[in-house]
């Protein structure tokens, strides 16, 4: 299923990529140069996660971490200003996966559940293990500024459509205080665990900040490196269960076409 | 390319692994304040303290005197307990201590007592609850009023699953019409969402001497029905009086889901069991109460299975303790309280692995322990 996704996502930039290469001598693209407009396709990869900042002290360790596959494709349009074309403002369009799993150890982090109704509440002491993907259509609106032919630098707002959201994962190798601290010990051990699924908590929109960078390697070949900073945090605000607020923080590297 | 892209992203996990790593904060202050071990100086206990969590029971050897005892106790590390550990005090009537916690933010009361010699009577008439936690908590009284006895039942597991909102919704509380008086109702119920997700789809009520030991609620359900208090009596008869309604389906634990059984009807138990106490099984639980083969069984009195049928009127029960074959009862053992007996009660015969008809309902009232005493023997 999740292959099939990313095979489907990588034959349609190789796709959009071949007929842009072949509509580069369009009179349109021509105009558009003329005018200062340029144009990039653009594929890389996502690592990062959604993580909680600072990270609060009951996080005590975090044991593993595996940032997953997260394939991002897209298009930005630049317009640079005359007369130095130093200066340019550029939308995009992209179509991206945020991902991670995370497994850390915490200590007295307070937590509730609400499931079909009924109610958890306490402290867990012990294992958490949390898989994110977040399926997202983001566009960027950022300025731009040239350093030389080569180099250039952006930075600006983007807003995020999260489209499909999977975050869930379950509590093990620890205990739960009932209630509070001085609440009954419950022990989870042997295979015993909690599991949750909160992906109907995500929020639709979100929105924060990128800079990057992007390097022309080639005349049509762009290394393009970026972070993304989430500026909401990815729940609902409705949404208590996660007691701190998790922002999505992801570091994007992938090549550009440049027209 | 391939080889790029690997050596990115391995670079990353590792940046973005330190990077985090160097944000973990200064470790908190422990916020937990529990007695974790308590004993007393000298060889006077008969069986180790039995230690919940605001409470902690000394049982003492037969002659012990409880006006001067000086407890000492293990705590969370860096709690602190007032008064403190080794304090001599007089525990002719349960004594409280509290304890606060490292981080100072947090503290709770234990009530301390020491039992000696045989307090445990031997009618059960189900009068006395006490609300605790939010659920009901029977316990039973001397002829001088102070408590003898508190019953344990699954109401502290089954608050886990946030189900219970008022008592009467819990596994066992209190109703009217009793026997004689008020009861004691058992009902099987669905755990709901959080039942299902732990794979314990359903609990039976149950009721039964002994302790109920939430730690391990979750990971060793089995383990944390613990039987047995010390008995110094030879047991002939488990009577009382029940009724019983077994609810609609009768369904089978499959993982988190209730499979329905067509044409099953569900049936309640009670059992009692009379043991011998050994340091290796001081107390019984729901692996080995009536294992055949456990050495430390002497006596079982359990409802047959011809019996175990609907009744909507009170109807008498009348169980005779059956010897285990080989075993009999050494009277030294029993003046020293080295025996101990438990009686317990479900609502659904096979409650402990979840399995059963939701809404089986039984209702106890009036048992009794008919026994010789060792006085009678001599």
């Amino acid at each position: 299923m999740k292959i099939g996704k990313y095979i489907a996502l990588i034959t349609f930039a190789a796709s959009a990529l071949t007929a842009a290469a072949q509509g580069y001598t369009t009179p349109g693209l021509e105009w558009s140069s003329r005018h200062g407009v340029h144009y990039e396709i653009n594929a890389g990869l996502n690592i990062g996660g959604a993580a909680p900042l600072p990270l609060p002290a009951e996080i005590r360790k975090i044991n593993s971490y595996n940032p997953n596959l997260n394939l991002m494709i897209g298009a930005t349009a630049t317009k640079w200003f005359e007369p130095t074309q130093k200066w340019g403002i550029s939308a995009g369009i992209r179509f991206e996966t945020k991902g991670m799993k995370t497994d850390a150890t915490v200590k007295n982090y307070g937590m509730e559940i609400i499931q079909d109704g009924s109610r958890v509440k306490g402290n867990w002491t012990g294992k958490v293990e949390t898989k994110y993907s977040s399926t997202q259509l983001c566009i960027p609106i950022l300025a731009n500024y040239r350093i030389n032919s080569r180099w250039r630098v952006n930075a600006g707002p983007y807003i995020a459509l999260a489209l499909n959201n999977d975050f869930n994962g379950r509590v093990y190798d620890g205990y739960l205080r009932e209630g509070d601290p001085t609440g009954n010990k419950v022990i989870f051990e042997n295979g015993s665990e909690a599991t949750y699924d909160f992906s109907d908590e995500i929020k639709l929109f979100q929105w924060g900040m990128q800079v990057g960078g992007s390097w022309l390697a080639f005349r049509h070949l762009a290394v393009n490196a970026n972070l993304t900073w989430g500026l909401n945090e990815i729940f609902k605000s409705s949404f208590k269960t996660v007691t701190f607020d998790l922002y999505p923080i992801y570091f994007n590297i992938g090549f550009g076409y440049a027209f | 390319m391939r080889y790029i892209m690997k050596l990115i992203k391995a670079l990353t996990i590792v940046g973005l692994l330190s990077f985090l790593s160097s944000c973990i904060q200064k470790e908190p202050l422990n916020a937990e304040c529990d007695i974790t071990e308590a004993s007393l100086p000298g060889d006077v206990l008969n069986r180790a303290p039995l230690i919940e969590n605001d409470k902690v029971i000394f049982i003492l050897k037969n002659g012990v005197s409880v006006t001067e005892l000086s407890p000492e106790f293990t705590l969370t590390p860096g709690a602190t307990i007032e008064p403190p550990s080794g304090t001599t005090r007089n525990f002719i009537v349960p004594q409280k201590y509290t304890v606060t916690s490292e981080d100072g933010k947090w503290h709770k009361d234990y009530t301390v007592e020491a039992q000696s010699g045989n307090t445990l009577n031997l009618q059960y008439d189900f009068e006395h609850v006490r609300l605790y936690n939010g659920y009901d908590v029977f316990y039973e009284v001397n002829s001088n009023g102070d408590e003898t006895l508190a019953w344990a039942s699954g109401n502290g597991g089954f608050k886990l699953t946030g189900m219970g909102s008022a008592a009467n919704e819990y596994l066992t509380f209190q109703i009217d019409n009793g026997k004689s008086g008020k009861c004691a109702s058992l009902v099987t119920r669905s755990t709901g969402g959080f039942g299902a997700l732990a794979k314990k789809p359903l609990a039976a009520g149950n009721l039964f001497i002994g302790k109920f030991n939430i730690a391990t609620a979750m990971s060793k359900p089995l383990e944390s029905t613990q039987f047995g208090t010390p008995f110094n009596a030879i047991p002939r008869y488990l009577t009382g009086y029940y009724q019983y309604t077994p609810g609609e389906e009768y369904c089978q634990a499959d993982g988190g889901k209730l499979v329905p059984v067509p044409d099953k009807t569900d049936k309640f138990n009670i059992y009692a069991v009379f043991f011998e106490a050994t340091p290796e099984m001081e107390m019984l639980d729901g692996t080995n109460a009536l294992s055949p083969d456990n050495e430390n069984i002497i006596a079982v009195a359990e409802i047959s299975d011809a019996d175990r049928v609907p009744a909507q009127h009170w109807t008498k029960f009348d169980i005779p303790f059956v010897y285990r074959q080989g075993k009999n009862i050494d009277l030294d053992k029993l003046a020293e309280g080295k025996y101990s007996i438990t009686i317990v009660f479900s609502s659904s015969i096979d409650g402990d692995y979840f399995s059963g008809a939701i809404g089986s309902t039984l209702l106890i009232d009036e048992v009794a322990l008919e026994c010789l005493s060792s006085d009678d023997l001599k």
